[in-house]
């Protein structure tokens, strides 16, 4: 176990090394240089070399290091917790980061909290009452929460709560754009200002959450250990949500590792969408502003958790089922 | 050898797999007909053999949603393909006396009109044109690549295997739209080509990885074995012998991989990293959605973000469809 963690840490490590090398050559060989963004033309010639020199991209007398040299310049910097310069902000990455790390986190998390909460018991549901009608509409909802992309939910949901109902005589609706001033320190509001952006990132993952637990529970209420525990005599939720669910719910850990990319890719539009200062937002603005240094920073930051939820996945897996050894 | 009626389903279409239904007896002459299936079967008293192929669409015409999203995505292709090419520039004729027509209040405008005084229907369709190629083509790419590569690592192992391993274990552990962005960026303006090319290229793993499995499972399998103990070459038994029967599941996971890439084009066009604005897609018409959305002119997002989802649940539907018919012992 020792050794396969040490392993996986390597493999992690070697993985976001790639990773960088490989975006840092793609937003370097990109036309256009960081100066040319959002800058007065007037500017003053040593200004810009003092700029370009000070994002590590140039020397002293604004000769361009070249890029593998530059890359080792970011990944010094990189190795002590500095990821550059954003080109538009006067501001560092990591702090740009760290400002909107916890409102993602916040919206993300929730979002997932609720994926589970309601995903998992609707697929147990399905799955216990097979081809009943509550099975049927279970499969039909997440066959077209699969099919709509969390941007376009956003739009829909925006429509029918922001305009459609406060429109309507109710004179009511869900707020439409980013977080009350308030803050997290006003938590009633910010509840009433995540509804929608939370509900548009959850409905995919319910879909594939309560799809995945109906087959997952599924293929085990069909072996014979739990044919077993019916014959002698056990009743029917015993079985159930007793034998059948532990082992069905197993591979769910596995699953939300796998989730986590794919609600930070709809977070970054879904943010941009409903004006969530979050990091998603961060990159939906580095996305349209072009702004380099930030786009990497939110991609590096992404992998690394990627990398490390897959790893806890993996680790908690082992622990919660003493059948598998690595 | 008793007469075994020929199993309906199974690798009966499969190349080679018939002969062994035979007896002794049989001559040269009903063996041809045996190998041509319905010809004179009936002397044999069975039933006139269906292919596998032949099984599958009567399966999936059997399947009642399936094929009615097949028809409603055919009116969705054809259409695209052929209205453009009757209304030909209708979609960027700019009207500037009728901004912001609404919608099924006259034939000549039949879906309102836009900011900019153009034909919302034309551009839906043209738009459609986009996606689907996109979908198409990304898909092509995907089989060709992953397809391909899949195919060597899951045959040969080795350092190959272990390349396309890693290689998906960056791009599953990177945001894919900010992957595609960047990459789109990188190589420098945003074109169609680009970024059919970009998402071919990052996207093709996931065919990959099945192709993978599927190889590893076929090739330790007795048919391959029987193959290369009468001299076929390695490059035979991957075309003739694996690749028909690893088929299903790609063609499951391909037509899945387009809905995914009508999404994922229209967030990037959304975005503003597909197809620059003169040329609409389904996804740049919805990128001043706040604009129409507070302004009532909720029509100009409707529209296009429920051809969006329409033509996706389509595909996924037409998808699962293939699926059931492929592999019946699956449900």
């Amino acid at each position: 176990m020792t050794f396969y963690l040490i392993r996986r840490v390597a493999i992690g490590i070697l993985l976001l090394f790639l990773m960088s090398a490989m975006f840092f050559t793609l937003t370097r060989v990109t036309p256009g240089r960081p100066i040319t963004v959002g800058e007065n033309p007037k500017i003053h010639q040593s200004v810009i070399n003092l700029r370009l020199h000070r994002l590590g991209l140039t020397d002293e007398q604004g000769n361009s290091y070249p890029i593998p040299q530059q890359y080792v310049l970011y990944l010094g910097a990189l190795l002590h917790g500095d990821l550059g310069d954003s080109y538009l902000n006067n501001e560092k990455v990591t702090t740009l980061l760290m400002q909107r790390l916890p409102n993602s986190l916040l919206l993300l998390g929730v979002a997932l909290l609720v994926a589970l909460a309601i995903g998992i018991p609707l697929g147990i549901f399905a799955a216990t009452r097979q081809y009943s009608k509550l099975d049927i509409t279970t499969s039909l909802v997440s066959y077209i929460g699969v099919s709509i992309p969390s941007f376009v939910l956003g739009i829909y949901l925006l429509l029918i709560f922001g305009v459609i109902l406060k429109q309507s005589p109710l004179h009511w609706g869900f707020p439409l754009f980013g977080m009350h001033t308030g803050g997290v320190d006003d938590p009633i509001d910010l509840l009433y200002h995540m509804v929608l952006p939370v509900t548009s990132l959850a409905i995919l993952q319910i879909a594939i959450f309560s799809r995945f637990m109906r087959a997952s529970m599924l293929e085990v209420l069909h072996q014979d250990y739990i044919r077993t525990a019916r014959a002698k005599g056990l009743s029917l939720e015993k079985v159930n949500y007793k034998h059948a669910l532990r082992n069905a719910i197993l591979p769910i850990i596995t699953l939300v590792a796998i989730a986590i990319p794919q609600i930070v890719n709809g977070a970054i539009i879904t943010e941009g969408i409903f004006s969530w200062p979050g990091t998603g937002q961060l990159a939906f603005q580095a996305v349209v502003t072009r702004d380099y240094p930030v786009i990497l920073g939110v991609v590096m930051l992404v992998a690394a958790g990627t990398i490390l939820f897959n790893l806890i996945a993996d680790v908690t897996y082992a622990i919660a089922d003493p059948r598998i050894r690595y | 050898m008793a007469q075994v009626p020929p199993l309906p389903i199974g690798p009966a279409g499969v190349p080679g797999a018939v002969p062994d239904q035979l007896s002794v007896e049989t001559t040269v002459q009903q063996e041809r007909d045996l190998a041509q299936p319905g010809a004179r079967a009936d002397e044999f008293g069975v039933a006139p053999e269906l292919g596998f192929w032949r099984l599958a669409v009567i399966r999936f015409l059997h399947h009642r949603v399936a094929t009615g999203a097949l028809i409603i995505l055919s009116i969705i292709v054809l259409s695209a393909i052929i209205v453009p090419i009757i209304t030909g520039d209708l979609y960027r004729i700019q009207d500037y006396r009728h901004p912001f027509k609404p919608p099924f209040q006259s034939l000549q405008h039949l879906l309102g009109t836009d900011d900019l005084g153009r034909d919302e229907l034309a551009r839906l369709l043209r738009g459609a044109r986009v996606s689907i190629m996109v979908g198409v083509l990304a898909v092509v790419g995907y089989l060709l690549i992953g397809g391909t590569l899949g195919a060597l690592a899951g045959y040969y192992g080795g350092w190959l295997d272990n390349a396309l391993m890693r290689f998906t274990d960056i791009i599953i552990s990177a945001p894919f739209l900010l992957v595609v962005i960047a990459v789109t960026a990188a190589t420098g303006g945003v074109r169609l080509t680009t970024v059919i090319i970009v998402i071919a290229a990052t996207g093709w793993y996931e065919i990959g990885r099945l192709m993978r499995a599927q190889f590893l499972v076929l090739r330790e399998q007795e048919f391959v074995q029987a193959a290369r103990a009468l001299g076929a070459s390695n490059a035979r038994i991957i075309v003739r012998h694996i690749l028909p029967n690893a088929l299903a599941p790609i063609i499951v996971s391909a037509t899945l991989g387009v809905s995914g890439i009508v999404l994922l084009e229209a967030a990037l066009g959304f975005l503003g990293y597909s197809i620059p604005p003169p040329e609409p897609s389904w996804g740049n018409m919805l990128q001043n959605f706040e604009q129409y959305l507070l302004d009532d002119q909720a029509y100009l997002v409707v529209f296009p973000a429920t051809a969006l989802v329409v033509t996706a649940l389509c595909i996924n539907l037409v998808g699962d469809g293939i699926r059931d018919a492929l592999d019946p012992r699956q449900r």
